[in-house]
């Protein structure tokens, strides 16, 4: 139950109700109905949809090093083209364990060109 | 370092163009007792494999050498994500996971090279015997050969055991169940008919696979080891989901198994496939649709059980010839709860199949082995396929012992009993004995019907009936040293003429001359 009035509560500060605004309308609902005990229950619902919100819109650039980072924005750039994802919707992570290359995951795709992936596969390939 | 893989290294550093891996990818919201809510994985489709992202965040050096990858199976697509079944280790996967999609149907790989050995329900030896090189990947599910492709079921599939192959025949390419209580002989029913296909000629001999769902591994050992000291194992190819293994896998090890089965039949080979046994592959798929929140029904199983088991059986069939001519033929095998046959997974495959062969505790109990009640066994196909010396023989068989059972219950009463009542019910008591059978000891055909022949010509009249078995095994002795040019006949040509006969009177003359001490009922 508490995950439908978090989706209510969601969708009514997605359509461009003030949060305040929304919260206080939920908080009356409840009130009325003898449920504001479900608020806490609520807001961890309301938590867990916007993560799942943010990891469906949010694209990662994770590169091994620092310095890599223009050359990551470099080779992704026609991949971004096909998402329709501007550069500067790409927020951008530092991740060594991918010893090389880039690596870019978001919206539901996950592009890999790390070195990481081509020395295990190279590994794998060779002990099989 | 072993310097060939470091040559292998050098090969694969040489040709090594640098590339971008795509797939589509989603994230594991929750997980639990083998199932995880996935979110994303918009296009995946179902029955899709899908990998499990262990690496990610690991140093190189950590993911070098790691478990093989881990993957799940798609079996529910809702609205907001996928639900899938992890085909391995559940405490491998962690909330916040990346699961990348495959675009790949389940699949097992089939070929010559799984003879002779045990794999798991993925397809993967479990054996210890190294794997697979050479095999050919099969799709787990699909759709059964329609009604053109097929040919009805003529050719017959020897059991080796005498009260099946007489009175409830199997043919190639026919569904017959194996249903009873626990522990009464179903599996040796199975396992016998296994050991029974080395009598055949090898280019007309079955592949036989045995699909073991929900067994001890205590149980599926003794089974290997018993094939291979009957050499049936270099035949036989096992497929063992075992009752530690997840519910997932039990209720893909039929169909796996009849993937593997497939490769053999689009071949133009036969196959004999058991499944032992689909009540717990029933079980299992109970689990798993109530933990992937479907809604349940009659004894809580989901609403599509009965597909479960029609579209695994619908598998089973005879090929026509331009289709190759090959054929599956399946043994299921259903555990009933105190002899309860109208219970809802029984009732199911008792529609589904071609025939069913019922075991009785009462029959077991009493030392009938294999504890068959013939009177209500039946094999709807298989008679069309049974050879004309076996019909010669076991023509009236049944209709005798129906009404001996009819006739058993007056026997406690016999002193008053009318002479033509009293001979039916004497020589239905050795019928009885004629038709045990030892465990692990397949009779070939021929030798059946020299047997049947001689039951049905009151040779065992005069025998006492604790000693027809002996008498029994003396007389089969005696046909396969003195007389194996007529059991050959029989073999070749399939019927009983009337050479044949004479040559098996003038046998039993001689037998009965030979040894009259066992002749005299006391």
């Amino acid at each position: 139950m508490e995950t439908a009035y978090a989706q209510a509560l969601w969708q009514m500060i997605q359509s461009g109700t003030a949060p305040k605004k929304a919260l206080s309308a939920l908080h009356e609902v409840l009130a009325l109905r003898g449920r504001t005990a479900l608020m806490p229950r609520i807001a961890r619902a309301f938590a867990r949809i916007a993560a799942r919100d943010q990891a469906r819109s949010g694209i990662v650039l994770s590169v091994a090093q620092k310095k890599d980072e223009k050359l990551g924005l470099k080779a992704i750039k026609d991949i971004l083209k096909e998402m329709s994802v501007k550069a500067d919707e790409v927020a951008l992570n530092v991740d060594e364990s991918l010893v090389g290359g880039w690596r870019l995951e978001g919206r539901g795709r996950l592009v890999d060109a790390s070195w990481k992936k081509d020395l295990l596969s190279i590994y794998n390939r060779s002990i099989a | 370092m072993d310097s060939s893989v470091v040559q292998k290294i050098v090969k694969e550093i040489e040709k090594f163009t640098p590339s971008h891996e795509s797939a589509h990818v989603g994230r594991v919201t929750a997980v639990g007792d083998g199932v995880v809510a996935i979110d994303g994985l918009s296009k995946a489709v179902m029955s899709e494999i899908i990998i499990f992202e262990e690496g990610k965040g690991k140093k190189l050096a950590d993911s070098l050498g790691a478990q093989r990858e881990l993957y799940g199976l798609i079996l529910n697509l809702e609205e907001d994500g996928v639900r899938a079944t992890i085909l391995g280790d559940t405490s491998r996967v962690s909330e916040g996971m990346t699961v990348k999609s495959t675009g790949k149907i389940l699949s097992v790989p089939s070929g010559e090279e799984l003879l002779g050995r045990v794999v798991n329900a993925l397809g993967e030896p479990i054996d210890g015997k190294g794997p697979f090189k050479n095999t050919t990947m099969m799709p787990v599910e699909r759709q059964a050969a329609g009604v053109i492709d097929r040919k009805s079921v003529t050719v017959p599939l020897q059991t080796g055991i005498k009260a099946i192959d007489s009175m409830i025949p199997i043919g190639r390419g026919q569904r017959e169940l194996i249903i009873g209580d626990r522990s009464i002989g179903k599996t040796t029913v199975a396992i016998d008919t296994i050991i029974n296909q080395r009598n055949e000629p090898k280019e007309k001999r079955p592949i036989c696979i045995y699909v073991a769902i929900g067994q001890k591994e205590s149980k599926t050992a003794r089974i290997v080891e018993q094939l291979r000291r009957e050499r049936a194992l270099e035949y036989t190819i096992v497929v063992d989901a075992p009752a530690s293994a997840p519910a997932a896998l039990q209720f893909l090890a039929p169909f796996s198994g009849v993937a593997i089965g497939e490769y053999f039949m689009e071949a133009g080979r036969d196959v004999l496939i058991i499944y032992d046994d689909l009540s717990k592959q029933a079980v299992a798929y109970r689990e798993l649709s109530l933990l992937l929140r479907r809604p349940p029904g009659r004894e809580a199983y989901p609403g599509d059980i009965f597909y479960l088991h029609s579209r695994l059986l619908e598998r089973a069939c005879r090929l026509n010839e331009e289709k190759g001519g090959g054929s599956i033929t399946a043994l299921p095998i259903i555990e009933t709860q105190e002899g309860d046959v109208s219970a809802y997974i029984p009732t199911n495959v008792i529609s589904i199949t071609d025939g069913q062969i019922f075991l009785i505790a009462e029959l077991f109990n009493k030392g009938v082995r294999p504890a068959i009640d013939v009177g209500i066994s039946v094999s709807r196909v298989g008679s069309s396929a049974q050879t004309k010396a076996m019909k010669s023989v076991a023509g009236g068989l049944k209709l005798e012992l129906a009404q001996f059972r009819e006739l058993e219950a007056f026997m406690q009463f016999a002193q008053d009993l009318d002479k033509v009542t009293a001979d039916r019910i004497a020589s239905g008591v050795r019928m009885v004995e004629v038709l045990k059978q030892k465990n692990g000891a397949p009779i070939p055909v021929e030798m059946q019907v020299a047997i049947l022949y001689a039951a049905g010509n009151k040779f065992f009249a005069d025998v006492a009936v604790n000693k027809v078995t002996a008498v029994e095994a003396q007389l089969a002795e005696y046909l396969d040293g003195q007389h194996a040019k007529t059991l050959a006949e029989i073999k070749k040509s399939g019927q009983l003429s009337d050479d044949t006969k004479k040559a098996l009177n003038k046998a039993m003359e001689e037998f009965q001359l030979a040894h009259k001490e066992l002749f005299a009922t006391d």
